[in-house]
């Protein structure tokens, strides 16, 4: 077979870091190409470099078996190479076919748009995705797999012969990525070659023909069709064997620590693991601010019994002293990515390390230091300002935040989004100690599998309310959980 | 708290060169004097700017300063002919407050944009001054307390009582912004607002509190300037909150809020000052000083943007 597009002894060197070293990759005609390594193992560089927005320090660029060089996105473009990225780079406010044919809309003779070409391209942009929106509807209204639609519309309105995902399905619900891959799988055979990124590794046999595994900014490893397992790529992204299922200890159920005052299944015991359940946009990062105090609308208090107690929740602050701790779905919500890891820490107990008029830091200072290392934060530095870490330190921080206080409930919004395997494995382990030590933990996930592998209960959300509690040993399976979060 | 770079300390850098190079070709420069010149001419600036720093640092931006020192100088006026030295004081800080509060609840309750609540507060306080003056300075005929008027040109140990005021406010004010829980909670929430929600602080209440510092220290500013001027001017203090945010940005603070120094704020604040004193000094067109300090501006926000860059 005959690539179209290959990397050949790519370099590439950031000030000290060393991000690509001599990689050499070929991506094919019309397959689907999986690209997988822990952060910062060289992934977004070498699709930046493939999409025009860094050059390669030395190494070649093949196209068509040709060497390019691309001097901006433009030029990637132009040679029909599309990055699509998380952040999708739709503009909300504009309609649907505006998205689709943004930056080549296609002009009369008189210099005017002529809306009526645009928008006969951009149908049928949609429609080799199989995807019929209203044309004229704002993006900003539409979900976000739809959203992405939008963004792979764009590539292939350029004749895109190369499109490149990045991570495209970490925001997506199971339904929604069957029928990204539904496109895939379509694309495919219009003869689009697909590289894409991810961190869920369980997809990747079922969509991807080859797999490339990237470590340190190297290639490790290259796999076949049915040639590799998960826990094949887990040993070459990290090097080494990370026990990747943590399973629920089926400990006996504590106290109950937190309860809802209108919703009795939303109950969470000392020394159990509670998993929330929920398709994108059925209401549990709804549900988990109700508990925090931070209700969507500013009056909306939440009513609630801690340890039996009725209470009533109308601000965060009132969360945290009745030792109730959040850490929300997007890091850049719940960490102030300028400050230090010493500040945000800290952030949450400004009270209790604090009189009013003076902060005791060097109580504050032992506790950081301790939570630092125990939580094996890296760099090992509370000066460290936080968006220098990498994804899972920087959740790790998230955690830390709560850990330095006395919190006994967790609630965690998607707590492993975006992070690598051994990140992942990492935050599970915390989680199962936290509730070891006597706290009860309540975690959404999009990822079904993350749920059934942590969880002693699990709530099904739908439509922001809960629609079955099921026990592990008395009724929870996955399907018994599908059931009721869909349908 | 934060280990602090060589770059962190480019407004200082740039302050000495600048008093190097101007001392050279304008020796009068280093004259006891003209020292004591560009103390006074920085006091009041110093005292606004420190408000400035507040509201910038949670992440709000405040427009009215300039004007609320006009009705906080004329109010003081007005209630020290007929009260005494003591109450005007106060009331033209109360008054100060009471604009930055309103400014606070606005932005905060109705979530009205910053800039277009203060922008509202500035033309709309300044219209209050020439309704409350009908234009002219108050008093127009008899004079101020002999007493405040000497607080403009008497010293303490050679430094006039007028400078005296910012050199204490500054200790205390970067004190509370970096050892109290209070002082944390605006940075944090000027950094990044969800965040600090989420971690317990009521956003809402610092933020409201910082406009409640940046009115009063305008009022005190107003006051302070109308001891300088032997009255209180309708007209005083115009264009002052822009001078007040340039030297925000000029101590290296962003923006965007949660970074910078009040101590830095007031290096910015001298590097306009002695700017302007040393362009005169050389005899440099006052026209051109403008365009000179607007040069200035935009070179210190361009060279922290090559900053942040790497």
């Amino acid at each position: 077979m005959n690539s179209i597009l290959a990397a050949e002894n790519l370099s590439k060197r950031f000030y000290a870091t060393q991000a690509l070293k001599r990689v050499s990759f070929n991506l094919f005609r019309g397959e689907v190409h999986a690209l997988v390594g822990e952060n910062g193992a060289g992934k977004s560089t070498l699709i930046k470099i493939f999409g025009g927005i860094h050059r390669a320090g030395s190494g070649r660029v093949l196209l068509d078996g040709g060497t390019v060089h691309f001097h901006s996105p433009a030029d990637a473009y132009a040679a029909g190479i599309a990055v699509i990225s998380q952040e999708l780079r739709v503009v909300p406010q504009l309609a649907v076919f505006e998205n689709v044919m943004l930056g080549h809309l296609p002009r009369k003779r008189s210099g005017l748009i002529d809306w009526k070409a645009a928008r006969q391209r951009a149908r049928e942009a949609l429609d080799r995705l199989h995807f019929q929106p209203d044309l004229d509807a704002q993006v900003g209204s539409m979900s976000f797999a739809e959203r992405q639609s939008v963004a792979i519309a764009r590539a292939l309105s350029r004749d895109a012969r190369v499109l490149i995902l990045d991570e495209p399905t970490a925001a997506l619900e199971e339904r929604e990525v069957r029928s990204l891959f539904e496109v895939i799988r379509r694309l495919k055979g219009q003869n689009v070659a697909i590289l894409f990124v991810s961190h869920r590794l369980e997809e990747i046999p079922a969509i991807a023909d080859r797999c490339t595994v990237m470590r340190d900014g190297g290639v490790v490893a290259e796999f076949g069709r049915g040639a590799f397992a998960p826990g094949d790529l887990v040993l070459n992204m990290t090097g080494r064997a990370v026990d990747v299922e943590h399973h629920a200890r089926g400990t006996a159920a504590g106290e109950v620590l937190l309860e809802a005052a209108l919703e009795p299944d939303l109950r969470l015991h000392a020394r159990q693991l509670t998993g929330l359940a929920g398709l994108l946009g059925s209401g549990t990062t709804q549900l988990l601010r109700h508990m925090f105090g931070a209700g969507e609308r500013t009056r909306e208090r939440a009513g609630v019994r801690i340890r039996g107690r009725e209470a009533t929740l109308a601000h965060p602050s009132q969360a945290i002293s009745a030792g109730i701790g959040m850490v929300q779905n997007e890091r850049a919500l719940g960490l102030v990515l300028s400050h230090t890891v010493r500040e945000n820490i800290v952030l949450p107990h400004l009270r209790r390390f604090g009189a009013f008029w003076r902060m005791d830091d060097r109580a504050a200072e032992g506790v950081v230091r301790e939570l630092i290392a125990a939580l094996d934060i890296r760099p090992a530095d509370p000066d460290a300002v936080v968006h220098s870490l990498s994804g899972g330190n920087q959740q790790k921080v998230a955690l830390a935040k709560w850990l330095a206080g006395r919190i006994d409930v967790l609630l965690l919004d998607e707590p492993t989004q975006g992070i690598d395997v051994a990140a992942k494995a990492y935050i599970h382990r915390l989680m199962h100690e936290f509730a070891e030590k006597g706290g009860a933990v309540l975690f959404a996930s999009s990822e079904i599998h993350e749920v059934m592998s942590l969880s002693d209960a699990v709530l099904a959300v739908k439509r922001n309310s809960i629609s079955a509690r099921l026990e592990r040993g008395q009724g929870l399976s996955e399907q018994a959980v599908r059931d009721a979060m869909s349908g | 708290m934060r280990k602090e770079t060589l770059i962190g300390q480019i407004p200082l850098i740039t302050l000495v060169v600048l008093c190097v190079v101007i001392s050279f070709i304008a020796p009068q420069f280093l004259s006891a004097l003209n020292l004591s010149n560009v103390l006074v001419q920085a006091a009041v600036m110093t005292v606004i700017s420190m408000g400035m720093t507040f509201v910038i640092l949670a992440g709000g931006f405040d427009l009215s300063v300039g004007s609320i020192v006009a009705l906080a100088g004329c109010i003081a006026a007005a209630v020290m002919l007929k009260a005494g030295i003591v109450p005007g004081v106060l009331a033209g800080v109360a008054v100060g407050a009471l604009v930055g509060l309103v400014n606070g609840l606005v932005i905060t309750a109705l979530r009205v944009n910053p800039f277009i609540t203060t922008l509202g507060t500035m033309v709309l306080v300044r219209g209050v001054v020439f309704l409350f003056t009908g234009g002219a300075p108050i008093p127009s005929e008899s004079t101020l307390p002999q007493p405040f008027l000497d607080f403009g040109v008497v010293r303490l140990l050679g430094i006039h009582y007028l400078v005296w005021v910012p050199a204490a406010l500054v200790l205390v004010l970067s004190w509370i912004l970096a050892n109290t829980p209070y002082g944390r909670s605006v940075y944090a929430t000027g950094g990044n607002r969800e965040a600090a929600y989420f971690s317990g602080i009521n956003v809402n209440r610092v933020v409201t509190s910082t406009y409640v510092w940046s009115g009063a220290l305008a009022g005190l500013a107003g006051v302070m300037l109308a001891s300088r001027l032997q009255s209180g001017q309708p007209t005083a203090g115009e264009f002052y909150e822009l001078t007040a945010i340039a030297a925000v940005v000029l101590g290296g603070a962003a923006l965007h809020g949660g970074e910078g120094k009040l101590y830095k704020t007031v290096i910015g604040v001298f590097i306009m000052v002695v700017l302007g004193n040393g362009l005169n000094l050389m005899n440099v067109d006052s026209y051109w000083q403008r365009v000179a300090v607007g040069a200035v501006i935009i070179l210190a926000a361009a060279a922290d943007r090559l900053k942040k860059g790497n």
